[in-house]
């Protein structure tokens, strides 16, 4: 198992490495580039435009500046000696043995263009409230996907069958954007003004999240924070988890009904086993198998579900980050997250693989 | 011989039921027929019966599966109506972009659903929504299926030529494969349309065909790895056929099928994601309304209850994902020759 976890780790770094190179050629051909906003600004002369690009590497080849971003090319020299770090070592080699101190292979995303903030403090501070917002819409999708999906096979082609059919091929065609607009101005808009329509915390009442004063105030009154962010939480939460329990509650329908046809099920029925016993240990632990590389494979919409659930909603994610990123041309950050999320939906397939062999002692790695 | 005869001889536009109704009679049960004794000579003499063939190529039998699918009919239905709306009406009532209305006519969060404006009026420039979504439904809808077809072809030649060559290439196309499908799609057309889009309805189509072909070059890579090794392809090649006339007249047709299905997917796909890229502002420019960017403004305008000018145009967006949903089931049923109709 070790073994398998091994090889697939390293398996995974060409990926990961194909994939800095593809965004990087899709930025390569982009015509404008960062300074494309200050096009339309009549301060900002052609000269300034060229000074802004010098002092971010911007005006050399794009091949030396994916170089430098990687950490092969120590940006301080010129010529052929631009592999070779300021203590005279291979730049690319670890830190501690005299290699460089940039580029990612050192740990190091670089500076934001748009903020001049390094790209690991915005992504650390943006990643909290991803995780707690995609963490439980995925723990709240799994259960009710589960119940669903299980619920619908045992009690096939009764009305709640049915109607769980048909709000399964609704929700799959349902845009996710859709349903976070319809509500907020469901709860959130003149007529019921229940929920608030975006936001994560209540900003008469508390400091903008992830602060040092917004942590003080948690620790005062624990409660009241955690009931403001749940308030927030519900309606983004609402909108990944209907769009994404579609499909799934299908998947597990699905799986359930084949693995209630087999033979064990029969038998298990005719020793006399009770209904409940017979569903709940016997097909549906069968029935989840299949689910779990699902589940590993589907969160990377999750990810793409929270982009757009996070716009709508104001909410301080990766989502909100990656959209800034992506309108500002703001190349360190945009190639952090994408990285970031290249290595999670990796991860996540791995863990899928793990989850897989333990559900499952049949397989052998 | 009853058993063999009894599809053959259906009518088109018959039932299984009335399939065996029609049949019995024709191979002469006893029936009334005027050439009943004939038929029972030549049954006498072991001869073939004199039975109504009508050959029917796979299209056809597709299509006699299809339309036993009630959705699937219903879905067709209504993405025709779609086109049909989608070719026609931008003809009749085109959207104008520079018409803006007289400040005295403005009602700042726009107007709801009435007589005269069925769709109700956007807040802000008092747009018809219903003018939008007929415009909007034109470039949707080109860019769900151009994207669709490019993508698809992109997708097919990539995946016969490593099926077909294998080896390095075969690798090399793949393991690409693997690097654009472990980044979460929606990313990477954000980040294209933004940096290449320009707004532009045609780049749009292409950067969306750009990233729709990975499944299907894995699809048809497989099935060429398949259908290489049967007999057919075994004869033609020692009848010293050629590579392209192998690949396009012996394999390809046969590989059709589950490509046309998973085409129907990526058109719903699409539809969507081009909703999504709009609706964020990184699609397609405003002056060519589209379901997504419709959208793009009127999150403003909810808390002022506004909520039919984001309503109808999502509400069309899932009509039509649901209708291409229903048809590529139907499809499927309908060409897979395990099930018959």
């Amino acid at each position: 198992m070790g073994k398998y976890i091994v090889r697939r780790v390293i398996q995974a770094i060409p990926v990961l490495f194909g994939i800095t190179i593809v965004v990087y050629a899709i930025l390569l051909a982009a015509p404008g580039g960062p300074t494309a906003r200050f096009a339309n600004n009549p301060r900002v002369t052609e000269a300034d435009r060229e000074k802004f690009k010098k002092a971010w590497g911007l005006d050399q080849p794009v091949p030396v500046q994916y170089c430098r971003w990687m950490g092969i090319c120590n940006p301080n020299n010129e010529g052929l000696a631009v592999f070779i770090s300021d203590q005279g070592v291979p730049n690319f080699l670890p830190t501690a043995i005299g290699g460089g101190t940039n580029g990612i292979l050192h740990g190091d995303f670089g500076i934001s263009i748009s903020t001049g903030q390094s790209v690991s403090s915005m992504i650390a501070r943006a990643a909290l409230p991803t995780a707690i917002l995609a963490g439980t819409a995925l723990v709240i999708w799994l259960i009710l996907a589960t119940l669903i999906g299980s619920f619908s096979a045992i009690k096939r082609y009764s009305f709640f069958d049915q109607a769980s059919t048909v709000f399964a091929y609704v929700g799959y065609a349902m845009p996710t954007f859709w349903l976070g607009i319809m509500l907020i101005f469901i709860f959130s808009g003149p007529g019921l003004n229940i929920l608030p329509a975006g936001g994560m915390t209540e900003t008469r009442l508390s400091p903008p999240f992830g602060t040092e004063a917004y942590w003080a105030y948690f620790a005062a009154n624990p409660f009241q924070a955690i009931a403001d962010i749940g308030r927030h939480l519900l309606l983004p939460v609402i909108t990944l988890v209907v769009v994404n329990i579609a499909g799934d509650s299908r998947f597990i329908r699905a799986s359930m009904l084949e693995s209630l046809s087999q033979d064990y099920v029969r038998t298990a029925k005719a020793k006399g086993l009770r209904n409940r016993v017979v569903w709940f240990k016997h097909a549906f632990r069968n029935a989840m198998l299949p689910f779990v590389t699902n589940v590993g494979l589907e969160i990377p919409f999750l990810f793409a579900g929270a982009i757009v659930t996070e716009t709508i909603f104001s909410w301080p994610g990766m989502g909100r980050l990656t959209i800034d990123a992506t309108r500002d041309y703001d190349y360190p950050l945009l190639m952090g997250v994408l990285l970031i999320t290249a290595i999670l939906v990796v991860f996540a397939n791995l863990l899928a693989d793990i989850a897989y062999a333990v559900v499952d002692p049949r397989i052998k790695y | 011989m009853t058993q063999e005869a009894k599809p053959l001889s259906t009518p088109t536009g018959s039932s299984p039921i009335d399939v065996e109704a029609d049949a019995i009679p024709a191979i002469g049960m006893g029936v009334a027929q005027p050439d009943e004794a004939a038929a029972l000579r030549r049954e006498e003499a072991g001869a073939d019966y004199e039975v109504a063939l009508e050959s029917l190529n796979q299209w056809q039998l597709a299509w006699r599966k299809f339309r036993h699918h009630r959705l699937a009919l219903m879905g067709l239905g209504i993405l025709g109506a779609l086109i049909a709306v989608a070719i026609v009406g931008p003809i009749l009532w085109p959207f104008d972009f520079n018409s803006i209305p007289k400040p005295d006519q403005i009602v700042y969060q726009g107007r709801p659903p009435s007589l005269a404006h069925p769709f109700g009026e956007t807040g802000g420039l008092q747009r018809d929504v219903l003018n939008l979504v007929i415009n909007g439904a034109r470039t949707s809808l080109f860019i769900g299926f151009s994207s669709m077809m490019l993508g698809v072809l992109i997708g097919t030649i990539v995946g016969s030529i490593a099926g077909f060559l294998g080896g390095v290439l075969d690798n090399v196309l793949m393991r690409t494969v693997d690097v654009f499908l472990s980044i979460p799609l929606l990313f990477l057309i954000l980040v294209a349309s933004r940096v290449f889009g320009n707004g532009n309805v045609l780049l749009i189509v292409v950067i969306f065909a750009f990233f729709s072909w990975m499944g299907i070059s894995r699809l048809v890579r497989s099935l060429f790895l398949s259908i290489r090794e049967r007999e057919f392809v075994e004869a033609a090649r020692a009848v010293g056929v050629r590579d392209r006339r192998i690949i396009f007249r012996h394999i390809l047709p046969n590989a059709i099928s589950p490509i046309v299905v998973s085409a129907s997917l990526i058109v719903a796909a699409n539809i969507i994601a081009e909703a999504f890229v709009s609706f964020l502002g990184f699609g397609v420019n405003p002056i060519y309304p589209t379901w997504g960017n419709i959208l793009s403004n009127a999150l403003t305008f909810i808390p002022l209850g506004n909520w039919w000018w984001p309503f109808f145009p999502g509400l069309m967006i899932i009509l039509t994902v649901l209708a291409v949903n229903f048809v590529g089931d139907g499809l499927r049923d309908a060409l897979d020759p395990r099930t018959r109709a």
